[in-house]
């Protein structure tokens, strides 16, 4: 018989054997260090200043900067933040700052601070946004939705720098929501001395996207699309973090995520999938948090047919919002009456939404014109975010919803998801699936984001409805910090909403988040994005 | 006496009589023949014997797995999908789009690479090396990457695809036919009917390609297994039948977002691939098999 | 062996103009205006499209507008990617070395176990063994890649634990970017945990490799079989046997030798389809090379991108081939020779 051996493959496989053994200890130092965050997106840039998608606020805002205000993860009150105290004259039209004296920036390859954070910062990062004469404020294509959908350039007259500690701000009018708006995400400190330094190397653009703030967390670096890295600040002011490394590893697949978490290549992760699998694995937990969100079903409303409000009203009938909690939700979610979670206190149980009904849908449409039914796209987003965990199986089910009246539904989402956010923000879209999260506990966040007539321009009002009235009664909310009659107008707001339809509110769901059974610290939060400060692994 | 043959007569079979006895001798190329017949068979009719509407959502029969796990239910034999669809109906469905669309592409490449090949076989010189080289180039990109950029320039949809994988397959079949046309034009009996006075298109139809169809038909199987698994890549990766059609490796793709808590949905389609895959193979095989049995004799 | 290589030279320049027409006639093809498919820049100012149009002699016959576009690619300019507004050539080179080292280690895998197991086959041919590999080799390159791929992670990733799933290195490793040749940049880094991250990227490519492989291996064995049948038939073993020689040394002095010269010659064209398969793989394994990036960008619809990674991938192939086409022509002298006409 044939006496060879095939000695090649053998050796092969023996060097492959060696080579891929077992771990050293020093690889396993290595890995206790660090953290790997498996995120569902990439970051359109490194300041929230200039964005609200979630997904870069998670990724930069706890971790690079600091607020002036914060909020206490407990219970969502105002604390403070880089300011240690605050004092608010009677007619509440001048808010003075107090801040710390001992908060370091970070130390970069590409930027070391000569000084401690001052008064001078503050009035930078603001004026920056509010002022259009600033040199900065074009820098990024003058974007801060945010601040634009709150009008802050028009609330506020000006910002003072009283002593190096101490910094003032002049308001136009009183405004219960300010406090609430200086605590946001968006609301970060950046540092003056590296924007000065970048204005004399001519690389303005850099402040967005090499980042410099006074966060436990530094750039260290990002590849596009990839992952993120970043190190511990040795001098955080609030204590140096305990980890060596956190790395975001961005995978836009959920299944990818999932299949990371459970090969141990991630150790925490974002909008996980598979819940009930995650529950029963004996190395892994599964968190929730109640968010203020709301996913909804908007119109565009400055297209045919959606210009009609009683097609609006037609369509809202027509979508069985039970089917689709439970079958995109699984249950994990409640059904949204209005814009408002029923846990923020505008919310009001004498608002609810329009009953299933497919022979009143009919009706409606029938009087709008369009007996014959009609043909629209649907906008869904390719990614999961907390108000909608799947909003391509959300489509499917309303475009079988709406063939039951004769409507034709062709659903678009192979897009990148800022291409995504891009292109309906340019009004690409007859209908779409999309949602917020509030940035901060004050109603006023739903309400001037997502429907006010300023709030087009910014691009986060994708409804494109604009309503003088509905303007008028926020506007009005806002002068007063008497709960009861700002509930009052915004009751009328709700009311409104419902009768004109611009969208149909679908769900408030609970944010989720999955992670090894060895990482310690709360990271999820029902405002705002997430938190690395205090996560550490054992 | 009544005799029903009085001489024993020699019964010569026809070629192919031939084929197929040598065809159906190797059990294994049998039980391929009978499963691609049954494919065939299921592609034809699935429209009519599907249990349910493949489109239909149950809503609420979400994410059944198979009826032998303890939370089957029977009337949903293999399980439903993330919107409640029925698997197997789904599944059969997809036999006609995934399976018998492969059949239309490859008859379709067949034809038109033969026709172009047998052509270019009758150059010579120059427009001929231009030709070998182009063909080079053409084998030489990625048949998925060609197929991709075709459905980029024709955009997506169900009949861009299948124009895009019957553009992927001709190269192989002109350069099959060219080649094998070459080599019968350099024998003999091409050379009588030349001196007989017949005309090359002549040649062609009567002499050549009544000997060439052999290889023609086991390259035909070979690209019939690429197809399948081209259309199939094309689906998963989003660029082939739009969604809602149960394609099958739009269903893989589908049901890969779910396949740990859902893994039918991710291994039936795939089995169904395989299954049709081998079945191809199988009969590719024993056709190859009995052409070389019946040169060798 | 002069001729030789004039033709194979002669081919390859042949080949990429024929790519440059292809990918060049491409910008008309897609949708959308054909300035703007060639370069990439979606949102210039009026008056750059049109500096960009005199660039491009758009305003000349199509001759020239396809030399000023030769001329830009031979100055490494292919654009700006629509999605990103890169440069695609930095793209795309930040990119090829992943795509490299995939395939190239899943060919010489490939070659390394499915010719030895062909020649087995051939050798116990018609004996279970050979039906066995036979079988085997079938269900192997049936197996639609991206179920495969599915399946391995699910198997080694998830229930096993041995094999990571995804990339390739673990995100905890910090490597300086020199060739793009991961095995590589890390030998030649001077991190403090070199060996640690040798054996995590060994690590992470072992399951794509093996995944990518397979079908081609599978194609190889079959290929190596018939390649030894024939040669186990010819005269000179014959003659070799009658001399007296044992059967290994039959085997290892002129079966192999002869059969790995049939079998490489078509490993070369097997190339393009591994190539393939690779592309489907690396969107599975979320592998950075080129291949997810080309399908990334149809589903972004990014038309420059899919032009220059055309020409990019398409050329790297040929390459391969031509260069197998050489190691063929020095194995076997017969090659050599110039064949007149075609």
């Amino acid at each position: 018989m044939a006496h060879f051996t095939l000695t090649p493959p053998y050796y092969l496989a023996l060097l492959l054997l060696v080579l891929t053994g077992c771990d050293s200890n020093e690889a396993l130092y290595l890995s206790k260090q660090s953290i790997i965050y498996c995120s569902e997106g990439a970051p359109e840039s490194f300041n929230p200043q200039t964005v609200t998608s979630g997904t870069t606020i998670d990724a930069t805002a706890n971790q690079l900067y600091n607020r002036l205000i914060e909020f206490d993860p407990a219970d969502n009150s105002i604390i403070p933040g880089i300011a240690k105290s605050w004092h608010v004259t009677r007619d509440r039209k001048m808010v003075t700052f107090y801040l710390h004296k001992d908060i370091q920036f970070h130390q970069t390859s590409y930027f070391t601070p000569t000084r401690l954070l001052n008064a001078d910062d503050i009035v930078f990062s603001f004026n920056r946004m509010l002022d259009e004469s600033h040199q900065y404020h074009a820098v990024s294509g003058a974007k801060y939705p945010f601040f634009q959908n709150a009008q802050f350039a028009e609330l506020i007259e000006s910002i003072e720098k009283i002593n190096d500690h101490t910094v003032r701000f002049r308001l136009s009018h009183s405004d219960s929501s300010f406090l609430a708006n200086m605590g946001s995400n968006s609301a970060v400190i950046l540092s003056k001395e590296y924007a000065d330094q970048l204005v004399a190397r001519d690389a303005m653009a850099d402040i967005d996207m090499l980042p410099i703030g006074t966060g436990p967390f530094k750039f260290k670096q990002y590849s596009s699309g990839a992952f993120i890295r970043y190190e511990p600040h040795t001098d955080y002011w609030r204590g140096k973090p305990q980890l060596k490394q956190l790395v975001f590893d961005i995978s836009p697949r959920d299944t990818s995520r999932l299949i990371k978490l459970l090969a141990g290549e991630c150790d925490i992760i974002a909008y996980p999938i598979a819940h009930e699998k995650i529950k029963q694995h004996p190395n892994l937990i599964l968190e929730s948090v109640t968010s203020f969100n709301v996913g909804y079903f908007g119109f565009n409303t400055s297209k045919p047919p959606f210009n009609d409000p009683l097609v609006r009203k037609a369509l809202s009938y027509a979508i069985n919002k039970q089917a689709i909690l439970e079958t995109v939700y699984t249950g994990q979610a409640e059904i949204a009456n209005g814009l408002i979670p029923n846990s923020s206190w505008a919310y009001d149980s004498s608002i609810t939404s329009q009953e299933y009904s497919i022979a009143k849908a009919q009706k409606l449409l029938t009087e709008a014109g369009y007996s014959e039914g009609f043909t629209m796209d649907l906008w869904a987003m390719p990614v999961q975010r907390a108000y909608n965990p799947n909003a391509i199986t959300m489509a499917k089910l309303i475009q079988a919803d709406l063939q039951k009246v004769g409507i034709k539904v062709e659903i678009v989402s192979d897009y990148e998801w800022s291409t995504f956010l891009r292109k309906v923000s340019e009004g690409e879209h007859q209908s779409v699936l999309l949602g917020w999260s509030a940035d901060h506990p004050d109603p006023d966040n739903f309400f001037s984001t997502l429907l006010s007539c300023g709030a087009i321009a910014t691009g986060s009002n994708r409804t494109f409805w604009c309503n003088a009235k509905f303007d008028q009664l926020i506007q009005s909310a806002l002068q007063t910090d008497n709960i009861n009659i700002r509930k009052a107008y915004y009751l009328k707001a709700l009311k409104l909403i419902n009768d004109e339809v611009p969208l149909i509110p679908i769900a408030h769901s609970k944010r989720y988040q999955a992670r090894a059974k060895n990482i310690n610290g709360k990271l999820l939060r029902s405002i705002g994005g997430i938190d690395f400060n205090g996560v550490t692994k054992n | 006496m009544a005799r029903d043959k009085v001489y024993q007569e020699e019964d010569f079979p026809t070629p192919l009589m031939q084929l197929w006895h040598s065809f159906k001798q190797p059990p294994v190329v049998m039980i391929g023949f009978c499963c691609f017949i049954f494919l065939i068979v299921l592609a034809l009719l699935a429209n009519i014997i599907t249990p349910y509407s493949p489109v239909e959502n149950h809503l609420e029969y979400v994410l059944l797995p198979p009826a032998w796990s303890n939370d089957g239910n029977v009337s949903f034999l293999l399980g439903t999908d993330n919107l409640g669809r029925d698997m197997l109906s789904r599944l059969m469905q997809g036999t006609s789009l995934t399976f018998g669309l492969s059949i239309i592409v490859v008859m379709a490449s067949l034809a038109i690479g033969v026709i172009i090949g047998s052509l270019s076989a009758l150059t010579t010189g120059i427009k001929s090396s231009v030709l070998n080289h182009f063909l080079d180039v053409i084998l030489s990109i990625p048949s998925l990457l060609l197929a991709i950029i075709i459905v980029a320039i024709l955009g997506p949809g169900l009949e861009n695809t299948l124009w895009a994988i019957i553009m992927v397959l001709i190269p192989q079949f002109v350069h099959i036919t060219r080649n094998a046309v070459k080599e019968e034009f350099a024998k003999d009996y091409v050379l009588a009917s030349r001196l007989d006075g017949a005309s090359s298109i002549r040649i062609l139809r009567y002499s050549v390609f009544p000997n060439i169809i052999e290889k023609l038909i086991s390259q035909a199987t070979l690209a019939q297994s690429a197809a399948i698994l081209d259309i199939a890549a094309l689906g998963f990766l989003g660029l082939g039948a739009p969604l809602p059609m149960p394609e099958w490796g739009a269903m893989l793709a589908n049901g890969i977002d779910m396949f740990y808590i859902a893994p039918w949905t991710v291994y039936l389609p795939g089995l169904a691939i395989l299954f049709s895959v081998i079945a191809t193979n199988l009969v590719g095989e024993g056709m190859r098999h009995a052409l070389k049995a019946r040169k060798e004799n | 062996m002069l001729i030789f290589t004039l033709r194979r030279l002669s081919l390859f320049f042949f080949t990429m103009l024929l790519l440059t027409i292809l990918s060049f006639s491409l910008s008309f093809l897609f949708p959308g205006e054909q300035l703007i498919n060639l370069t990439g820049q979606l949102y210039a100012s009026p008056e750059y499209l049109e500096a960009l149009a005199h660039e491009y002699h758009q305003q000349e016959g199509i001759l020239s507008q396809y030399f000023s576009y030769l001329t830009h690619l031979f100055h490494g300019d292919m654009g700006y990617s629509m999605t990103s507004q890169l440069p695609i050539t930095s793209e795309i080179f930040n990119r090829l070395p992943a795509t490299i080292e995939l395939t190239c280690v899943a060919l010489l895998v490939a070659m390394f176990f499915g010719i030895p197991v062909g020649f087995v086959a051939a050798i116990y041919h018609r004996k279970v063994p050979d039906n066995f590999i036979l079988a085997i080799a079938m269900i192997g390159y049936s197996i639609p890649v991206f179920w495969l791929g599915m399946l391995a992670i699910l198997v080694f990733s998830i229930q096993l634990g041995w094999l990571p799933s995804a990339g390739q290195i673990s995100l905890l490793f910090e490597i300086k970017h020199v060739t793009g040749l991961q095995l590589v940049d890390i030998l030649l880094s001077d991190s403090e945990y070199k060996w640690q991250a040798f054996q995590d990227a060994s690590r992470h490519l072992i399951l794509p490799v093996i995944v990518v492989a397979l079908a081609p291996a599978t194609i190889f064995m079959r290929l190596a079989r018939s390649a030894m049948l024939e040669v186990l038939d010819t005269h000179y073993i014959k003659a070799a046997k009658a001399k007296g020689l044992t059967f290994s040394q039959i085997i290892y002095r002129h079966g192999m030798r002869n059969a790995v010269i049939k079998v490489i010659r078509d490993v070369g064209l097997q190339f393009a389809n591994l190539v393939t398969i690779a592309m489907v793989t690396e969107v599975i394994f979320s592998w950075p090379g080129i291949g997810r990036w080309l399908i990334e960008s149809i589903y972004q619809r990014d038309y420059t991108a899919i032009q220059g990674g055309l020409i990019v991938l398409s050329t790297f192939i040929f390459i391969v081939h031509i260069i197998i086409d050489f190691v063929y022509a020095a194995l076997n002298p017969l090659a050599r020779e110039p064949h007149h006409g075609t």
